[in-house]
């Protein structure tokens, strides 16, 4: 806590815990002012999760803003044994059962590279500045599409797992990962993810994140994945270690892209730069075919033209 | 166009991306990445929105000057 502003009661002005603690209740500012809230992000996603009502809540940040601290203080009210939960909960268990299941049953294997995303920015802004609004495409489609092309070269990659043999998949549906802003995470598949303009799959995209939003997505978009794509690049991360999807075999996760120093043509230059990471069954594939697809994507990204 | 009349219209096109976030929850200065936890996917659904509801478009090169709600109420008052 701050003292700037505490006025001193004792000796000469000296600041007593009396003051301190006066200032403290003195300044507590309400969190809603206006019927608006003041509330991180983490700390709202907590309150959601164990059912806590934010307006019920005294923010100690700055501005009265309410902190996780704040939150995790709170009473909960997230039903007890016996009620039912609600579909956060569930989604939560069934995450938690998949994840749990997935680490102890399926060895897995990573392997890293890191990409120069340089020629794909670039693409990506030209393109952009030629299309309408409605048109424009995310770099995540691009990403999308030369994991599927990639996936074309490495059938191993794109399989299930079925009882004690792994069944390669005659078509490329990738799974991509969308956390839900109340807490949850579900990986609908793009189906065919291989096919069609890159203009279609982000028309795609666009509808199946919507739908993930909105909570309307089809069970069987839940259960077609041949493979699973995580980007968590925009939260800030360098780099992703996941968890595959049983019965997926494998798993791409992309972290963020940042100015690096990087050697082109014998000089070091800055080049936007992105750390993928593949999660592999190791029943199904080995370190060496796992590299050998980290190398294709990277190719593909390199000529995004012809993605 | 009133600058309330912008927010609002703002408001309703945020929500139609994003029906989780609740609009008295929303702070004027809450920055939309961070606070608001929109991601690059949202951003651009949300400018598709705008330049449906106001006709106003936003480059991508522009992106940065809509950090923020009140960034992006300043941005399109100044071209609606």
């Amino acid at each position: 806590m701050s003292l700037r502003g505490v006025q001193g009661s004792g000796e000469h002005g000296r600041v007593t815990l009396d003051d301190v603690e006066g200032f403290a209740r003195s300044s507590a500012a309400p969190a809603i002012v206006g019927g608006r809230a003041r509330i991180s992000p983490y700390a709202r996603r907590i309150a959601v999760e164990r059912g806590i009502d934010i307006r019920e809540l005294r923010g100690t940040g700055p501005a009265g803003a309410i902190q996780a601290r704040d939150v995790l203080s709170a009473k909960s009210s997230v039903p007890e044994a016996g009620k039912p939960a609600s579909p956060t909960e569930r989604m939560q268990r069934t995450i938690a059962a998949a994840m749990t299941r997935a680490n102890d049953e399926i060895p897995h294997y990573y392997v890293e590279q890191s990409i120069d995303m340089g020629n794909a920015l670039a693409w990506l802004r030209q393109t952009n500045a030629t299309l309408s609004v409605s048109e424009r495409l995310v770099s995540g489609v691009l990403l999308l599409r030369a994991v599927a092309l990639a996936l074309r070269k490495h059938e191993s990659l794109n399989a299930t797992w079925q009882g004690a043999e792994a069944l390669p998949s005659a078509h490329v549906h990738v799974g991509l990962a969308i956390s839900l802003r109340g807490g949850g995470l579900v990986a609908p598949a793009l189906r065919n993810t291989d096919e069609g303009s890159l203009g279609e799959l982000m028309s795609r995209m666009t509808d199946l994140v919507s739908r993930a939003r909105a909570g309307t997505l089809r069970s069987s978009e839940m259960t077609s994945a041949t493979i699973t794509l995580t980007s968590l690049g925009e939260r800030g991360v360098e780099s992703v270690t996941p968890i595959i999807f049983p019965p997926q075999v494998a798993i791409v996760g992309c972290g963020a892209t940042n100015e690096r120093p990087w050697v082109v043509d014998g000089q070091v230059v800055p080049r936007p730069i992105m750390r993928v990471t593949l999660g592999a069954d190791h029943r199904v594939s080995n370190g060496h075919q796992g590299s050998r697809f980290l190398t294709t994507l990277d190719r593909l990204l390199q000529e995004p033209e012809k993605l | 166009m009133t600058r309330d009349e912008i927010r609002a219209t703002l408001l309703k096109c945020l929500t139609d991306v994003a029906p989780d976030i609740v609009n008295e929850e929303i702070e004027d200065d809450a920055d939309l990445r961070d606070e608001l936890d929109l991601d690059s996917m949202d951003i651009l659904r949300w400018v598709q929105g705008i330049h449906k509801a106001l006709g106003v478009e936003i480059p991508e090169e522009d992106y940065g000057k809509i950090a923020s709600f009140e960034d992006a109420i300043s941005y399109v008052a100044a071209r609606v």
